[in-house]
């Protein structure tokens, strides 16, 4: 008999430890705000306005599906307030308000509520957003198209687009410290780089976030980056240049390791968060679209069910 | 769990981020003021869009292009620079020969009143000047300017 102590379980009464769902939830936020503050000092007042219309619409339709529902009030568990505003960082300055309003619903009503609500849902309610207006307004998500009338002295090209029209040869001016330091086009916070590492590794010190998604996506972007690039250097980038460009970050800390459409196992983690970093280099390099991580993360949060059946085994013997 | 204060918190991030967020907007849409030059310009056309970057090609800094080394009318007034279409209007039955050409050319030195069409005026202004100075894409290389 193994004398270990493996597992203790001791008498009620027990006592809180203090966390909770909103303290998750709110430090989310706060781990994502350096990012949003940049892309706000980058593109101004209609920045501010698109953050703060999706945030604050976000909860508005959370509180109008509570009263629809007839369940109680959940505003305060800072889910909506999150959801709202990890969308707003995924657009550019330039989107509508129509638009703002329309993602919203789709993240709360149609991403969230229509499963069940928080924990229930199948996907990652903001991801299945930017998907679906993507797809709905293909020109709100062309940042070449929607940045046009900013000079923000630094190359304003997508760097994802150029890089997919004009080859390897159209993104020598992109230097790795100007990508990290968000010195380039794209959603209002999901260009600063280190922003996002920082909050990134925060909340995974803070165990808010789980490192095996984070870490297991960015390694797969790296690695098939890497082979693409071995395979034709001219024709597609290096591996440091699409861990820093377009949504993978924000993909990787933000929106892959959301609780109720990621895997709670170990070696399920892992492969979720690699197939999704694969797959976001597959449709980057040879698909029809410019960024992958939307269309990865909707697809692996789709095959999150079927890899958490790869299970430890039970402690213990069943007779 | 809920505490009231954080149900007080969460009511007032919504009405408050919502006002501001309002504001932003409407702030945004009255104080837009036309830029003097454009800085980029994006050419939505079947074949690819082409995202031109206007402030390269014409600023000191830049390229250094004079407003009429592409924009051919006005000649002597760079401030009227207008649209194409605003001048060549395509002729119509119950137009043949629109007012606007008359504004520029005599009535009897004009044999065909159908402009040049704009893919062909474009082609020509940006391919023949890349000809010219041996820079930048060429007429053939689509891919160089249309993304597809």
């Amino acid at each position: 008999m193994d004398k270990a102590k493996k597992f203790i379980v001791s008498h009620a009464p027990f006592w809180h430890n203090g966390n909770s769902v909103n303290e998750r939830y709110y430090h989310i936020m706060i781990a994502a705000l350096p990012a949003v503050l940049l892309g706000i000092k980058q593109y101004g007042i209609p920045a501010v306005g698109v953050v703060a219309l999706s945030v604050s619409s976000a909860i508005l339709w959370e509180l109008a599906m509570n009263y629809l529902t007839h369940r109680p009030i959940t505003i305060a568990d800072g889910n909506a307030a999150l959801i709202g505003l990890l969308f707003a960082m995924a657009v550019p300055a330039t989107m509508p308000w129509w638009a703002v309003l329309t993602g919203t619903f789709i993240c709360v009503v149609i991403g969230k509520h229509i499963f069940g609500g928080i924990g229930s849902n199948a996907f990652n309610p903001v991801v299945l957003a930017v998907a679906m207006v993507m797809v709905s307004w293909k020109d709100l998500f062309d940042f070449d198209g929607a940045l046009l009338n900013y000079d923000l002295d630094m190359v304003m090209a997508y760097p994802l687009a150029a890089v997919k029209h004009f080859g390897v040869g159209a993104i020598e001016s992109f230097s790795t410290a100007d990508l990290l330091l968000g010195r380039q086009s794209g959603g209002i916070g999901a260009t600063f780089g280190l922003g996002l590492i920082l909050g990134g590794i925060y909340l995974i010190i803070r165990g808010f976030i789980r490192w095996e998604i984070s870490v297991s996506f960015l390694l797969g972007v790296f690695l098939t980056a890497w082979i693409f690039n071995l395979a034709a250097p001219d024709r597609f980038a290096g591996p440091t240049f699409h861990l820093l460009t377009g949504y993978t970050l924000i993909g990787a800390f933000f929106l892959a390791t959301e609780d109720s459409s990621s895997p709670v196992n170990f070696i399920p983690m892992l492969i979720y968060g690699a197939a999704g970093g694969v797959l976001t280099v597959l449709i980057r390099n040879i698909g029809a679209h410019v960024d992958g991580v939307v269309y990865a993360i909707l697809t692996i949060n789709l095959v999150n069910p079927l890899l958490d059946k790869i299970r430890p085994k039970a402690v213990g013997k069943v007779v | 769990m809920t505490s009231k204060k954080q149900l007080q918190l969460a009511y007032g991030l919504a009405i408050g981020l919502f006002i501001v967020g309002v504001v932003c907007y409407a702030y945004t849409a009255f104080s837009a003021k036309p830029l003097d030059q454009p800085i980029r310009l994006m050419y939505k056309v079947a074949a690819g869009n082409v995202l031109f970057d206007h402030q390269t090609h014409a600023d000191e800094s830049g390229y250094g292009l004079s407003c009429a080394d592409c924009h051919h009318h006005p000649e002597e007034d760079e401030e009227a620079n207008q649209a194409c279409g605003n001048c060549h209007v395509i002729p119509s039955e119950a137009e043949p020969v629109p007012k606007t050409c008359l504004d520029c050319h005599e009535a009897d030195e004009i044999e065909d009143a159908i402009p040049m069409k704009r893919s062909d005026a474009f082609h020509k202004q940006c391919g023949n000047c890349h000809a010219e100075i041996e820079a930048g894409p060429l007429e053939k290389e689509c891919n160089s300017c249309h993304v597809r």
